[in-house]
């Protein structure tokens, strides 16, 4: 009798338990293509302070011990690590040593949205690896190195200290601007406590605004023959040094996307250059990082504003550099991408916008000769699927009314200036027009996402693929490799090739004595190049996108012997005999 | 017994001195020298970085009360490793200068920077001596994915890397006919046809067919800056400033807001002749000629370069060299920048014919070789060459080859006697242009009396000097600071006017009037100028 009672309630407390933990399933049901139980949750609906960064990137880590690696690559200007997460499966091969897709983001502080769109790139792909196949093995193949920002510090003074949509740009350098000796001394001034620089107007008979009837916030321009009611003054301001002039000198102004190591050139070239390549400590580590890991193949750089996919020239002088090969490669991701994130535009740098004297990606691609793009974020585009050609402030007021409901405007507001006198002050907050609102963050992050994971994908993926062996005179064999890349990037890009940026690949044979080492250039007519020294290890100079290179070896001896092939950028692949 | 002891060890002494006398300072040498001009109170010694090789990078600052707001000349030697009189020429500036001309330091701030290649120096004083270039970091020169794997060998043994000639009738080389010691590349054109192969010393130690392309070299000094930085090339590494030495020095000057011209004693030369301007060059968003005043302004110093060194100009054709740092210093840097290699070898005259039949069919650089021999045997110099030697080279068994060639550093560096007169009259040089450096002053002060207690004050900035404040590209660079005008005196009581005031530029000789009108009494202190101008002070009782 107490046998049956005792096998009963345990059967009882069994069902309740295995009832509760149903009913805790129950809570979630999984949307397509998301992490529904992520090990690390995240609001992917608002931006993040360097300190809200930091966090969420520890906590990936310890989440993902085998996924994931975070080091700091150096300090900036004020002492802020900057951080890399390295996302790669590290049971699976050496990260190191992987082809590899770089990734940062918010180079320029106020382009701030790049940096979560990193880092959803990173808890994506660790979240999804146990769910998806498809990222199981682009883990175990590829190594993606992410780095958030490499600004840290400006982005903390844009977003917590008073700024406009535009500033400070640079870093936290604090330069004499106006030749005066003097550095700093005209900041902007927050006179009215918002932590907002937005604009000041007066109302003067000068003036060539006015206020709209149905929208007092709106400002309109009237006919060239009408009065106008108010003039615009500026951004909100002081003239603190007694010069006559507002705001000319803050933070910078230097910007640190003219410090890049690819035709640089001085400030009075290119305005916004510092003193040298690399002479801003925050690009330095950036450089520092990439020089010590050439198995780097692709990177994106995100910035803002505008809904673009850019790739280089960034100098009209630098046209040749892009050769046509290499921008066929451009081209299919970037088209494909244009189809991901409907609204975006792929464009080249210095025809379709300005151009630009050391980039970044300038130095990524002309320097070390990796396919980069630079995406440039948010569009307004995405408010209503619309591309307006009105005035901008026109459609930004439609979506603070119906879709922000006033959160992205300061209303005019009266104000006693010291210097204009009777003003007023207004206008769009520094977080609204360049940067997403919270709404449209997530789905532009995963869109941004799957184009840095497509791009990833097509760095080159080696094999093997086929050992022929003849039995030659005289006991020596023929050996003959084929080395196939199944991805889309070449293991050099043109620009590599053509000025030995990376090494050549190296294809090994281990096992009996190499008497002849080549490489193949024919096998139909048996048009070879021979290499005199160390045959047993060749070295080829690139294998394409695509495309296959062959190599052959005359050796004597019997027995087994391992092929190994080893590219800087196109990782490892082996090959052994045994017994077959 | 110790008598004899004593007479060797003096004897020795002796010797030894008289040994190191014949030779250019070691880099050991140069440090004990500049800690002895250290010991003068006007001059401070700064060690700027260390070098790969654990060499020292210095910087002397020599100058006396308000140092940083006098105009300043940077002298520069050691942009390239093997010209060793480039380093001396520096160092015996910076001895001139405190021991004989002091007084200068009263209007004049002085910079020297006497070594920036001290690593390839250290070859002129190393077992295996050659002419080096680059410092002590590994590079893979040749970009094969190998690092120094084929270097130069001593084959014969005598210290030095020279040349290396294979007989072969596949060779490109035959002998000199301006002199038989030296060889020359056959003139295809005419249908010549050569007999030698041509090396530097040493093996195909990686079997690549090219000899001794990746050695213990590394970066050049001279090939790692922004200007034309020759990418990818060797001595020049991936991306400019790269390395320690560059870096060190570029940051110290960009804090040095007072320097207003570089001289670089170096292989460029735009002080026999100027530079030229190239219209649309200068006009491109990049510009690489230099601009059309400031080509003014170096025809006017290369004149005064010309009337204070006596030795006429030959064969001075290298106006920069992509990557160098004269280059760097007016086009990136802003600066009126000069350069010369100090000491060349003069002009050999020879007869009619001989010097027709040479100009037929050789390149510059061969007959600067044999201006060179001919030079040395009309001097007596018998330690210039080393004579051709066969040896066996496992590269070519069964071939004829032999080790001979000028040795390293003597074309460009000459013996020390010639010294003491080139160096003194650089250092004449020098302290000329220095003279001719910008001179604020106020001049014609009028305090007109207004009524309502109102004064005001009008006066003349003049630039009392040859040469403008800024440069024609200086003014357009954000690293040299306008003239600033300040009057103190509070906002309020300046009725016209502005407290601070910014002058883009002053030419040579330039004026520009200022006026104020103030409410109130008392006295005010005016002052102008910037740091690389230096400043004037004037005080007006109202």
């Amino acid at each position: 009798m107490n046998k049956t009672i005792y096998t009963l309630i345990i059967c009882f407390f069994a069902g309740t338990l295995a009832f509760s933990k149903a009913h805790g399933q129950e809570k979630f049901f999984h949307a397509i293509g998301t992490p529904h139980q992520p090990k690390v949750e995240v609001s992917w609906n608002r931006y993040n302070t360097y300190a809200g960064l930091v966090d969420l990137m520890k906590k990936i880590n310890r989440a993902h011990p085998n996924l994931t690696r975070l080091q700091s690559i150096g300090k900036s200007v004020e002492g802020r690590d900057i951080w890399a997460l390295t996302v790669s499966d590290f049971n699976v091969g050496n990260p190191d040593q992987k082809p590899a897709m770089y990734i940062d983001g918010n180079i320029h502080s106020n382009e701030v949205q790049g940096a979560e769109f990193s880092l959803y790139t990173a808890w994506y792909l660790t979240e999804m690896y146990s769910e998806l196949d498809f990222i199981k093995e682009l883990l175990q193949d590829k190594t993606f190195y992410i780095l958030p920002t490499i600004n840290p510090d400006a982005r903390d003074n844009f977003m917590n200290e008073p700024n406009t949509p535009h500033s400070p740009r640079s870093g936290m350098l604090v330069l004499d601007n106006d030749g005066d000796g003097l550095a700093g001394e005209d900041r902007f001034d927050d006179l009215n406590g918002d932590n907002h620089i937005t604009m000041m107007i007066r109302k003067s008979p000068d003036g060539r605004y006015v206020k709209d009837q149905q929208n007092p916030e709106l400002l309109k321009r009237v006919e060239p023959e009408e009065k106008g009611e108010y003039e615009i003054l500026g951004f909100e301001g002081v003239d603190r040094d007694g010069d006559g002039r507002v705001n000319e000198d803050g933070i910078g102004y230097y910007d640190p996307n003219r410090d890049w190591a690819w035709n640089w050139q001085p400030d009075y070239v290119q305005s916004g250059a510092y003193k040298y390549p690399f002479s801003l400590p925050e690009n330095r580590a950036v450089a520092d990082f990439v020089l010590a890991h050439p198995n780097i193949a692709g990177a994106q750089s995100y910035h803002n504003y505008g809904g673009m996919i850019l790739r280089g020239p960034g100098a009209k002088d630098d046209v040749e550099v892009y050769n046509r090969d290499d921008v066929r490669i451009f081209d299919i991701l970037a088209e494909k991408g244009e189809e991901m994130i409907p609204g975006y535009r792929y464009l080249v740098v210095y025809k379709d916008l300005y151009s630009v004297y050391g980039g970044e990606l300038d130095w990524f691609y002309g320097g070390r000769g990796i396919f980069t793009f630079s995406n440039e974020l948010m569009t307004s585009y995405l408010y209503f699927h619309k591309n307006e050609n009105g005035p901008r402030d026109v459609e930004h007021f439609k979506v603070d009314k119906y879709l922000t409901f006033g959160d992205a405007f300061v209303k005019w507001q009266e104000y006693d200036h010291p210097q204009f006198g009777q003003i007023e002050i207004g206008g769009f907050k520094k977080n609204f027009g360049r940067i997403h609102p919270g709404f449209l963050l997530e789905q532009d992050a995963h869109r941004n996402m799957a184009f840095s994971v497509y791009h990833g994908y097509h760095t080159p993926k080696l094999q093997v693929l086929d050992v022929q062996e003849k039995k030659l005179e005289n006991g020596l064999r023929e050996i003959t490799a084929t080395i196939y890349n199944e991805r889309l990037m070449p293991t050099h890009s043109h620009q590599d090739l053509k000025n030995k940026i990376e090494r050549p690949d190296y294809v090994t044979i281990e096992g009996p004595d190499v008497i002849v080492g080549m490489v193949v250039e024919n096998d139909d007519f048996n048009i070879v190049s021979e290499q005199k020294n160390t045959p047993g290890k060749l070295a080829v100079a690139n294998i394409p996108g695509m495309g296959t290179v062959k190599v052959r070896w005359l050796v004597s001896g019997k027995g087994d012997y391992r092929i190994s092939v080893d590219s800087a950028k196109g990782g490892m692949a082996h090959w052994e005999k045994i017994n077959r | 017994m110790i008598k004899p002891f004593l007479f060797t060890l003096f004897f020795w002494g002796i010797m030894s001195m008289a040994w190191s006398q014949q030779a250019y300072p070691t880099n050991e040498e140069i440090s004990t020298r500049l800690q002895t001009v250290a010991s003068h109170p006007a001059v401070s010694l700064v060690s700027l970085a260390k070098t790969a090789g654990d060499q020292t990078i210095w910087a002397l600052k020599i100058g006396t009360e308000n140092t940083d707001e006098k105009p300043a000349i940077a002298v520069v030697g050691g942009v390239e490793g093997f010209r060793l009189l480039s380093v001396e020429l520096a160092l015996r500036f910076a001895e001139q200068l405190v021991n004989e001309h002091a007084d200068v330091l009263n209007k004049t701030t002085f910079y020297v920077f006497p070594n920036l290649s001290p690593d390839a120096y250290g070859q002129y004083e190393a077992a295996l001596k050659y002419e080096r270039s680059g410092n002590s970091v590994p590079v893979d020169q040749d970009r094969d994915g190998q690092v120094s794997e084929d270097p130069y060998e001593d084959l014969n043994g005598d210290g030095y890397i020279s040349l290396m000639r294979v007989e072969t009738p596949i060779g490109h080389y035959k002998t000199h006919p301006g002199h038989s010691a030296l060889m020359v590349r056959a003139n295809r054109k005419k249908g010549e046809a050569g007999n030698y192969l041509v090396f530097t010393e040493g093996i195909d130690n990686d079997q690549d067919g090219k000899f001794n392309e990746d050695g213990e070299e590394g970066i050049a000094f001279n090939k790692n800056f922004t200007y034309k930085f020759p990418a990818f090339q060797p001595l020049a590494g991936d991306y400019p400033v790269s390395q320690k030495e560059t870096r060190a020095l570029v940051d110290y000057l960009f804090e040095q807001w007072n320097i207003f011209a570089f001289v670089t004693f170096g292989p460029a030369n735009n002080l026999s002749a100027p530079l030229k301007y190239d219209k649309k060059q200068a006009q491109n968003r990049v510009i690489t000629s230099m601009l059309e005043k400031d080509v003014e302004i170096n025809q006017m110093i290369s004149d005064l370069y010309n009337d204070v060194v006596s030795e006429k100009p030959f064969q001075q054709t290298n106006q920069g060299t992509d990557g160098d740092f004269f280059q760097w210093a007016y086009f990136h840097f802003g600066r009126l920048s000069f350069s010369t290699p100090g000491w060349w070898v003069p002009e050999v005259k020879v007869e009619k014919e001989e010097e027709a039949k040479e100009k037929q069919d050789q390149t510059e650089n061969q007959s600067e070789e044999v201006n060179f021999m001919r030079w040395a045997e009309q001097q007596g110099l018998t330690d210039v060459f080393v004579p051709w030697e066969k040896i066996d080279h496992p590269d070519f068994p069964d071939k004829n080859v032999e080790v001979g060639g000028i040795k390293p550093f003597v074309m460009y560096n000459p013996p020390l006697s010639v010294l003491d007169s080139v160096a003194s009259q650089h250092a004449d040089f020098i302290l000329k242009l220095a003279e001719m450096q910008p001179h604020l002053e106020f001049h014609n002060l009028k305090v007109d009396e207004l009524d309502g207690g109102l004064t005001r004050i009008t006066v003349d900035l003049f630039n009392n000097a040859p040469l403008p404040t800024h440069s024609e590209l200086g003014e357009r660079s954000r690293w040299l600071r306008k003239i600033r005008v300040d009057i103190k005196k509070d906002k309020e009581e300046i009725l016209a006017g502005n407290s601070i005031s910014l002058i883009n530029k002053l030419g040579a000789y330039e004026t520009q009037t200022l006026s104020w009108v103030i409410k109130g009494k008392g006295t005010i202190e005016i002052k102008a100028g910037a740091a690389h101008t230096g400043f004037a002070t004037l005080n007006v009782k109202l």
